[in-house]
């Protein structure tokens, strides 16, 4: 057993988690969404392991780093930190619909990852400048930020799928099995709370990181930017729901907008423009 | 200023700012600029200063404004909240506290006196200690808990601020410039990255060696300079540095930025193309040497690794002895035989170049980064508090209603109220246990 098997299982298992949610949804048979959860809670485990055994396996390679370094790697670390979330916010909530979108963008972040001819799954040894234990700190606490907006994502996305809904019919068809607008609109609130104070710890531990590796802490580098580019946005947006009273609607999309500048910084800036991460692509 | 529009549409501006930022090439130089974009479009560049945006004054300005904006809003709410948080409240009654979002009723056979000992019993077990209020109907407690949550966002904006003095003070203050020390000799000028200036440290860096590993697949292991630091002529600091593993000295920081080679001395075949007459001489860099038999005066100044595409090249200038200015050019090391291998009438013929490696070392002093990591700290410690914390306010009113005694717990939050509905529901268990045992009723009904 190895962890690139085990990294495979978990791809497949997330896309069977993903079916499982999807026809718990469409078939409105909560069962299904329960066992969705079990499946994503059994894939996770697995895929822990596989980090794990893939960490290790490094070690036996003479390299002997965590396995957050390349792009392959932090794709497999976002689908965990995305489930991760997603899981126990469902385990919290007892809202099995909404595991549709994370389990989906979970697959879609490992099938990526495998299966792109640009995504190297080598473990490769530590250039310099990654070599710090800033690394993991700051690949953990980014990625667990990007992934608690990506569960936002999804419920933004039933969130503006079930107001069209309602003006265009009364009836919600499928719709119907997800939870109401307004608890809708408090849990994707939460989730960008959470999501807001991993980014800035993944802002300050790069910095830290930045001032001790390059000694600037601060250099304008086109990651760096749309780093604080996207913490801008989710900042604007908590002061206008909290102070101007922006609610639903407006909310969800701004959370739509604040993703694609996450997802901007992840891949736009990695094979778009170049600078100081470019080890990332 | 301390509009909420106002400080919103700066963050976005901001954002719009550092994307514009990212799509053009920062620290282009004018000709980079007009053959990549119109001519129109580079001068619109280049008067915005869009090359070098955030350095720009006006971007500046925008983080100034924001920096203001925090400050006229914290001047502006803070009293407010101060206020709020000393204000003493005033005995509710009960028709106040049904309007409340949560509130509950609970009617006991218990004596009003007995009743109010256990509630102040249970209440301050479960959530705070009551205190009590002045009431003419009755018993009247207030219970609170997290006042200072509603400082917390004060505290996350004063960090902010805090970030952005200490990343001024540092501009102001401090330096950085890079030093480029041949292994083996030593060198305490330092070349500032604003501007082509360059300053003299207190003491002199001495690279005794430099050294590059790699891993068997080729890729770079580790970029090394082992350093001295030479001051009065004793050696307080011996010590290696790594990428990640600065040396610090006196408040002047030196991290292991890039590495190259240099030319320490060349040796040339200069041919008098007047008189014919051919001389080897050896130039060491930065030393004039004067040509024998002659008025002149050469000097060995620059090196290339690669000029163009044409291999390694030395820089060379040469004083006429009547000229006042001297005269330079590239020679050629790869192709000594290269027809452009001359100034004025010597023909220059390169023989022998001997390099050296040399240590590029980032240099720098900032006294502001102190402020910036207490700012970090502080502003994650207070968004996690404010976010997860909040200010929760529990009231309580007991009065005598014919034989028995009725009770009113109401609570209010300052953020989302499902924790408190949740601790509401568990307190009016508790209390309904205690008030409501099947003892007090048996003995009310006996």
């Amino acid at each position: 057993m190895n962890s690139s098997l085990l990294l495979s299982l978990t791809t497949f298992g997330y896309l069977f988690c993903t079916l499982l949610y999807f026809s718990g949804v469409v078939f409105r048979f909560a069962p299904l969404l329960r066992w969705g959860g079990i499946v994503g809670f059994v894939v996770l485990a697995v895929q822990s392991t596989g980090i794990v055994l893939r960490w290790v396996e490094s070690y036996a390679m003479g390299y002997g780093h965590a396995p957050l370094s390349n792009m392959y790697e932090s794709l497999v670390f976002a689908a965990w930190a995305i489930m991760l979330i997603y899981l126990i916010m469902q385990w919290r909530t007892g809202q099995g619909s909404l595991g549709v979108f994370p389990s989906l963008f979970a697959f879609l972040a490992m099938a990526y990852a495998s299966f792109s001819t640009s995504v190297d799954s080598k473990i490769q040894p530590l250039l310099p400048a990654l070599k710090s234990n800033w690394l993991i700190a700051h690949v953990i606490t980014c990625f667990f930020g990007y992934a608690a907006f990506a569960v936002s994502v999804g419920i933004s996305l039933v969130y503006l799928a079930k107001k069209r809904r309602a003006l265009d019919s009364g009836s919600e068809g499928i719709l119907g099995f997800f939870p109401e607008p307004k608890a809708l609109d408090e849990l994707n609130y939460r989730m960008i709370l959470f999501g807001f104070l991993w980014l800035s710890l993944g802002i300050i531990t790069g910095s830290v990181w930045a001032n001790s590796a390059w000694g600037t802490y601060w250099s304008w580098d086109p990651k760096e930017t749309w780093s604080l580019i996207t913490w801008l946005i989710y900042a604007a947006m908590l002061h206008a729901r909290s102070m101007q009273g922006w609610r639903g609607n407006r909310v969800a999309w701004l959370s739509l907008v604040g993703f694609a500048c996450v997802l901007f910084t992840y891949f736009g800036v990695n094979f778009l423009l170049s600078g100081l991460h470019s080890y990332g692509s | 200023m301390g509009s909420l529009k106002l400080a919103l549409f700066n963050l976005l501006i901001l954002a719009a700012a550092s994307v514009l930022g990212t799509l053009l090439p920062q620290g282009a130089s004018q000709e980079d600029l007009q053959a990549h974009y119109s001519r129109a479009a580079a001068g619109l560049i280049e008067l915005l200063g869009l090359q070098d945006l955030y350095h720009t004054n006006w971007f500046r300005f925008l983080l100034v404004l924001l920096g203001v904006s925090l400050i006229v809003c914290t001047i502006q709410r803070l009293p407010k909240t101060l206020r709020l948080l000393r204000h003493r409240e005033e005995s509710p009654t009960r028709a106040k506290l049904l309007k409340f979002s949560h509130s509950k009723e609970i009617t006991t056979v218990l004596p009003i006196d007995e009743a109010q000992a256990h509630l102040t019993r249970i209440i301050a077990r479960e959530f705070a200690p009551v205190r009590s209020l002045e009431s003419t109907a009755g018993y009247a407690g207030i219970a609170e808990k997290g006042r200072w949550s509603r400082l917390m966002v004060y505290v996350v904006h004063l960090s902010v601020l805090m970030i952005l003095l200490g990343a001024l003070l540092g501009s102001v203050f401090g330096f950085k410039g890079t030093m480029n020390i041949p292994e083996g000799a030593s060198s305490d000028e330092v070349a500032l990255s604003s501007g082509h200036q360059s300053m003299t440290l207190p003491f002199k860096v001495r690279c005794d060696d430099f050294d590059v590993s790699y891993y068997d697949t080729g890729a770079p292991k580790e970029f090394r300079s082992d350093l001295v630091l030479l001051e009065e002529g004793k050696e307080p600091v011996q010590r290696a540095i790594r990428v990640n593993e600065p040396l610090s000295y006196r408040g002047i920081s030196f991290y292991q930025a890039s590495y190259g080679s240099t030319v320490k001395q060349a040796e040339v075949d200069l041919t008098n193309q007047d008189s014919g007459k051919t001389t080897r001489l050896t130039l060491p860099l930065g030393e004039p040497m004067t040509i024998p038999d002659a008025n002149d005066v050469i000097e060995l100044v620059n090196y290339q690794q690669n000029l163009s595409g044409l291999g390694a090249a030395v820089g060379i200038s040469l004083k006429k002895g009547e000229e006042t200015q001297p005269f330079g050019s590239w020679i050629l090391v790869d192709q000594p035989e290269f027809h452009g291998n001359r100034i004025k009438n010597y023909r220059i013929k390169p023989t022998g170049v001997d390099t050296v490696q040399y240590t590029g070392i980032q240099v720098k002093r900032d006294p502001g980064i102190w402020m910036i990591y207490v700012g970090f700290i502080t502003l994650v410690v207070s968004m996690g508090l404010s976010f997860y914390t909040s200010h929760r306010k529990l009231w309580v009113l007991a009065y005598p209603d014919r034989n028995r005694t009725r009770i009113i717990i109401a609570g209010r939050n300052n953020k989302s109220s499902v924790e408190l509905e949740r601790k509401l529901d568990g307190l009016y268990a508790r209390l309904h246990e205690a008030l409501n045992s099947d003892e007090h009723t048996k003995k009310a009904r006996a």
